[in-house]
């Protein structure tokens, strides 16, 4: 094949351009095959002319600039300005079109370096207190040495991103604020979150990546391995690290501490009976035959065949009476049962400590963690549930309110919702531990959408969320697996739906037009993201796929694709700022209105059938998301701010109203509105959350606070939560209310108090933090 | 500096923690929040418990 460099002519060399500027300044010799180059590039790019031509218009575009320039020499932007004049009068005008296109697109990665560094400028330089930019994520800290590393990172990350991955219009979209491209620093690099089985990640022990974990023996070291477990994971993925049965996993942990209890105590009270020294070897051998005889081992739940045997072969190799051996075995269960008991509470405080201590990605943030509870009705599993609820009640080392893991209730009719379920007071005391520490939330298996996937005895199919609120259940790739365990989101974007309002100026069928544009344009990035995901290997996920946590990825070999496996994964798009958006259209809001409601649900709805569409026609699980805004909550309106002036109700606040929430500042019954948010609940499947506001008296009162509850559960809520102020005095360590005033030391904000009634204080609460504050 | 770390002992110059949900999950203090979720924050309304009725 021949170049365009074999076509140029050789004329015109008396006013031959020998240099040009190039644009720091520096001058370079010419060489006409560069543009030559560049040309056939555009050719190539919009199917037309060929190397002949390039040259032809090359020669062109020298004999111009000749021209023009008479021996000094052009700068860059002279010679493209020349090369798409001459590439219009040649009549190649798609080629000039993709030129143009080029040049913008060079014109904005170079201004995005400059404003990259600039970015890493302000993340170097500024006070995360004075700078929002690194208070994106509340859960970094912008002021450590490791957090502005990682902001730095995903500034560079980003500007990659931006430039080289997204198609054009993807890119557009992003940048103007139509859509909001989530966590897209990790754009190339991995996906959001997943459901850990602890279960079937510690039968047979794991690995970490930097080291192999034999299966746990112990409640300590069940809980210990959890928390190593959610670490681990959080390396492999950017979004939440969850647990969905952590008393059914815990529970397993509990047995075989019972289990050696049970004859750690056994043996002490036998020597003790026979005043002997060691019949540790008796024991374990009596033991050991009474399981082998009835198949059983000494469980929390009282066997009468089991402990018979054992009465009976403390008679035969220790000559013990049946009457004293039952006894003796009883008080040996009575008091390993005690210590069993004690052991997870020491191993669930230990857990809740763990996680809001240890760090991960580079040591910035804390791991991103949820664990799931409240459905198993063993002992062992009422035993985890009744401990965790008691660490997270009592908090940290200075009664502090745990920040993490996210504590969720799972909610259950016959299981543990009514007076008489087996797990009824275990409910009752997470809404007593809801009501002082925040957590847990409550998501319920009952609801409609939740309940169609519920099978009694399988704990996968009960409903599970993670992070803010990602829920995973339906599997159109995979109908057989329609379960909660080791699956989650891949990715997610949200749509700027109160813009698409706003422009629509009340044009109803405008808006659904712009609507459909907008949803086919997020579905086409989603399938991009997932195409580069689904290039990767298992090498490249040591934990998440390496440790077979994620489905099916325990069938791969570490060089295998995981294109396959990731299709259990979801693609959510999600929305912000319903609220605003009915107000643009028509007016009003949800919550003013029955007739409001009806629209907006509609709204919603035809954005979940988008989404159900979408996954026959791909076989993949598209999925609708109420997305939690954060950081977007700020972005979308200070842009549209700027875009339309501040209009009333819509762009007049400096936040969207999260997805479908009424307006925070709306004044509402909680009954309201939780009753107008419940239906939401059941169109938003890749996630949703409700929550209420009450004062701090109403959320002391616990009855009260289980009626709200109550009030969720039968308005068809997927996942809610109660919020009410928890605040704490450092200095005195009083949790509770404050307002002005703490009420235990009496000092306001900032004011010391005096020695004398610190020495007073401490007399009189003992858990007063000895030393806290700046040192 | 030892004078001033006494000082803060007793409280001087020391202020409350407030826990919020941010959105679903909580953070440990509001200095941590973007400017956005503080503004929404700070405008968010108490839900009564009437109604409870069903209206």
């Amino acid at each position: 094949m021949r170049r365009p460099a074999d076509y140029i002519s050789a004329e015109g060399k008396q006013d031959m351009i020998h240099s040009i500027t190039k644009r720091d300044g520096r001058i370079v010799l010419y060489d006409q095959q560069k543009i030559a180059a560049a040309i056939l590039k555009a050719m190539e790019a919009s199917g037309e002319g060929n190397a002949a031509d390039a040259a032809r218009v090359a020669n062109d575009v020298q004999r111009s600039l000749e021209l023009r320039f008479d021996g000094d020499a052009p700068d860059i932007e002279a010679i493209q300005d020349t090369v798409e004049q001459q590439l219009m009068n040649h009549g190649f005008s798609a080629s000039a079109k993709a030129y143009i296109l080029y040049r913008a697109n060079r014109t904005r990665a170079r201004e995005s370096s400059t404003s990259l560094m600039k970015t890493i400028d302000e993340i170097t330089q500024v006070d995360a207190r004075k700078s929002d930019m690194k208070r994106d994520n509340a859960n970094i800290d912008g002021n450590t040495a490791m957090g502005s590393m990682l902001q730095i990172g995903a500034a560079g990350a980003k500007a990659y991103n931006e430039h080289y991955l997204l198609r054009p219009e993807h890119a557009e979209a992003y940048r103007e604020g139509d859509i909001h491209i989530h966590d897209f620093d990790f754009y190339s690099l991995t996906t959001t979150c997943c459901q850990i089985d602890i279960i079937k990640l510690f039968h047979g022990g794991f690995s970490t990546g930097h080291g192999y974990l034999r299966e746990p023996q112990s409640i300590q070291s069940y809980a210990a391995l959890a928390a190593i477990a959610i670490q681990s994971n959080q390396n492999d993925q950017h979004g939440g690290q969850s647990i969905p049965n952590f008393d059914y996993g815990m529970a397993e942990g509990i047995a075989k501490s019972f289990r050696k209890a049970y004859r750690n105590e056994l043996t002490e009270i036998i020597e003790d009976f026979l005043d002997k020294d060691d019949c540790s070897e008796t024991v374990k051998a009596v033991i050991s035959d009474a399981e082998s005889a009835t198949g059983e081992t000494a469980r929390l739940e009282c066997s009468q065949a089991f402990d018979t045997a054992v009465a009976g072969g403390l008679g035969k190799s220790c000559g013990i009476s049946s009457a004293d051996a039952g006894h003796l075995i009883k008080r040996a269960r009575k008091r390993a049962e005690q210590k069993t008991d004690r052991d997870t509470y020491q191993a669930m405080e230990g857990f809740v400590h763990n996680l809001n201590t240890m760090h991960s990605r580079a040591g910035a943030q804390t791991p991103f963690s949820s664990i799931n509870y409240g459905t198993d009705v063993s002992p062992e599993g009422r035993m985890a549930i009744r401990n965790i609820l008691m660490a997270l009640d009592a908090g940290l080392g200075h009664g502090e309110t745990c920040i993490f893991p996210i504590h969720i209730f799972k909610v259950k009719e016959g299981v543990n919702y009514n007076p008489g379920d087996p797990n009824y007071d275990l409910f009752r005391l997470s809404c007593k531990v809801s009501a002082k520490r925040l957590f847990p939330n409550f998501v319920f298996i009952d609801a409609p959408f939740n309940l169609q996937y519920y099978q009694p005895g399988r704990p996968e199919t009960e409903v599970a969320t993670m992070g803010c609120r990602t829920r995973v259940m339906g599997n159109v790739y995979d109908p057989s697996r329609q379960i909660a365990y080791s699956r989650g989101n891949l990715s997610f974007t949200s749509i700027n739906l109160p813009r698409i309002a706003i422009e629509s100026r009340g044009n109803e069928a405008l808006f659904y037009e712009k609507l459909q544009g907008v949803l086919e344009l997020v579905a086409q990035q989603l399938l991009d993201r997932f195409e580069i995901q689904a290039s990767k290997h298992v090498y490249n996920f040591p934990f998440l796929m390496g440790q077979g946590v994620w489905l099916d990825s325990d069938k791969l070999g570490p060089h295998d694709s995981i294109r396959e496996v990731l299709k259990h994964g979801t693609l959510s798009i999600g929305f912000i700022g319903l609220a605003e958006t009915l107000t643009a259209l028509y007016g009003h809001h949800h919550g003013e209105s029955e007739e409001m409601q009806e629209k907006g649900l509609e709204i919603i709805k035809y954005m979940r059938d988008f989404c159900d569409e979408k996954s026959q026609e791909m076989t993949m699980n598209f999925t609708l998301l109420a997305t939690p805004a954060e950081g977007l909550a700020g972005r979308f309106i200070r842009m549209d701010q700027k875009r339309y002036g501040k209009i009333p109700g819509v762009t007049d606040r400096e936040y969207y109203t999260n997805s479908f929430h009424i307006p925070v500042w709306y004044p509402i019954s909680a009954y309201d509105k939780i009753r107008l948010e419940g239906p939401y609940h059941a169109l938003c499947n890749a996630g949703h959350i409700s929550y209420v506001e009450l004062n701090g008296d109403t959320a002391k009162n616990v009855e009260a606070f289980e009626e709200v509850v109550r009030w969720m559960h039968d308005a068809g809520v997927g996942y809610g939560s109660i919020n009410h102020p928890v605040d704490r005095d450092p200095v005195c360590g009083y949790v509770g209310v404050i307002n002005d005033v703490c009420p235990r030391c009496g000092r306001h904000e900032g004011e010391p108090i005096s020695p004398e009634r610190m020495a007073e204080l401490k007399k009189m609460y003992p858990d007063i933090p000895v030393f806290q504050g700046i040192e | 500096m030892v004078e001033n770390n006494i000082k803060a002992k007793m409280g001087e110059g020391i202020g409350f923690e407030r826990i919020r949900r941010i959105t679903g999950y909580l953070v440990g203090t509001m200095d941590k929040w973007n400017d956005a979720k503080r503004a929404e924050e700070r405008d968010r309304v108490k839900h009564g418990l009437d109604c409870a009725c069903g209206k």
